[in-house]
């Protein structure tokens, strides 16, 4: 991972969504990604050149675009209209992200376009995110990591974000150790990172 | 252990033997959108398999085939999407709402000036509603005050437009929900869930405090008493209602709501049976009856 100063930046000759600019390299800022932020929070998952990324919750595609810099490909899943069109002007400047559109809950509907990916990332405002997890575990390789995004607020409005958390973690432990679970707080509220391992 | 057929997008892997599905990105788009996988037994991709049997010579050219197909399977479905016509109405409304809070804060400032630049007692005690000083400025206004004022007339001859066409729309896509509370309520209650789709699969108690989300969420927290009725309390038989009536007013139209949404997604077009029995209900709520 590249650090300028303090600030964490990917490779990229040029600003796509109004970025800044830092020396030659796109700033990667830890108010709009939660991967930025888990990395300023002393967190950081090495994005290695040969990775390849499966991506849930793509959105507009900010951060997917920051991992593209760095990796070999990135499988990247959306399942509203709006933002995958913006998905798809960034993959079209960007040879290496593939642009799927489908619903989370529903592997089936796209599992015939993927691949096994060494890093699963996954950023979706659904209740059933566990679930979500435990149906991609499929599409992990062995030792493959899982970087989840609990959304708290996705899953219970009201209860408390730790004890949702610790839900989550309970859910999907069958299919994946737990490695390291972070408070996203100040850069994002109610969001957890959990950093996890597939197993067998 | 055996697995069976593995079918990919480029195309069938059987016991290590792939055999590659030919033609172009849409002939393979067709191919995923026809494919019907079942999570049990499925066996990932290897991208390997599409170079053995022929159907990319490298990992560039994988990629780059994938990413075609997957790219207009994508546009296809934003087309179906946009087709579906829900996304423009609610795209309609939500100008409308814009549209009306453009209008007032232009109106409101434009007061503010028109009492900065013409000062001195006025005719009534109370305040004129903002809109109405911009009718009593409109015979001496001059230089950008008529322009302000022009403006405003052309926003509300786009409002007048625009209630036109969702008031059709909502017909045409909420025949039944337009039936019950009207075009207007209907398409706001649309644009609320956030699509038909999201509507029809929305449990009655939710739709009758649509739109009340700050209510809901302070009762959630703290207990406060819950909404009655958020969007639906635009409509007359709801705000006409006597007081102690408005909930269940409220509540018996939300639960023949949440059917007509149904019958608005999967059927579109009107029952009229349904209406009848639907409407005499919310009518006995009202009487208490």
């Amino acid at each position: 991972m590249i650090w300028i100063g303090g600030v964490l930046v990917s490779p990229g000759d040029r600003s796509l969504y109004g970025e800044r600019m830092l020396q030659g390299h796109r700033v990667w800022d830890s108010r709009r990604s939660k991967f930025a932020a888990l990395a300023h929070l002393g967190c950081e998952v090495d994005l290695l050149p040969a990775l390849r990324v499966l991506y849930l919750g793509a959105a507009h595609g900010t951060t997917v675009s920051h991992i593209a810099d760095y990796v070999e490909s990135v499988y990247a899943v959306e399942i509203a209209p709006r933002p995958m069109q913006d998905l798809l002007s960034l993959a079209r400047q960007r040879g290496n992200i593939v642009p799927i559109m489908g619903d989370a809950t529903r592997p089936e509907e796209y599992a015939p376009l993927l691949e096994r990916a060494d890093l699963i990332y996954q950023d979706v405002a659904s209740p059933r995110q566990a679930e979500i997890a435990l149906a991609h575990r499929v599409f992990l390789r062995e030792g493959g990591i899982l970087l989840l995004m609990v959304k708290t607020r996705s899953i219970d409005a009201t209860a408390d974000p730790d004890e949702v958390t610790r839900g989550v973690i309970a859910d999907i432990s069958p299919s994946y150790r737990l490695k390291a679970a972070v408070p996203l707080d100040p850069y994002h509220r109610d969001h957890r990172a959990l950093l996890c391992e597939g197993v067998k | 252990m055996k697995y069976g057929m593995q079918r990919y997008w480029f195309g069938d892997v059987m016991d290590g033997a792939c055999t590659r599905a030919e033609g172009d990105a849409r002939t393979l788009a067709d191919r995923v959108s026809s494919l019907s996988t079942r999570r049990e037994g499925f066996v990932p991709l290897h991208w390997e398999q599409a170079r053995e049997c022929g159907a990319v010579p490298d990992r560039a050219g994988y990629l780059a085939m994938l990413r075609e197909v997957t790219s207009l399977l994508a546009e296809r479905k934003i087309q179906a999407w946009s087709a579906r016509g829900d996304a423009v109405l609610i795209q309609k409304v939500r100008m409308l709402e814009d549209l009306d809070r453009a209008a007032n804060l232009v109106a409101e400032r434009f007061q503010e000036w028109d009492r900065a630049l013409h000062p001195g007692p006025r005719d009534q005690l109370r305040e004129a509603a903002p809109r109405q000083a911009l009718e009593e400025a409109r015979g001496r206004a001059a230089g950008a005050q008529a322009s302000v004022i022009s403006s405003v007339d052309g926003l509300a001859l786009a409002r007048a437009a625009l209630v036109q066409e969702v008031s059709t729309g909502a017909g045409e896509i909420l025949p039944n929900c337009t039936a019950l509370v009207g075009g207007l309520v209907a398409a706001r209650l649309l644009s609320a869930a956030g699509s038909l789709d999201a509507l029809a699969r929305l449990p009655a108690a939710s739709l009758q405090v649509l739109g009340a989300r700050a209510a809901l969420f302070a009762h959630l927290r703290t207990g406060s008493p819950p909404p009655k009725h958020g969007i639906l309390y635009q409509h007359h038989r709801v705000h006409n209602a006597p007081r102690g009536r408005r909930g269940n007013v409220a509540r018996t139209l939300a639960a023949r709501l949440a059917i007509a949404a149904r019958l608005d997604r999967y059927r579109g077009v009107r029952d009229e049976d349904f209406l009848q029995h639907a409407d005499d209900a919310v009518r006995r709520a009202g009487r208490g009856t």
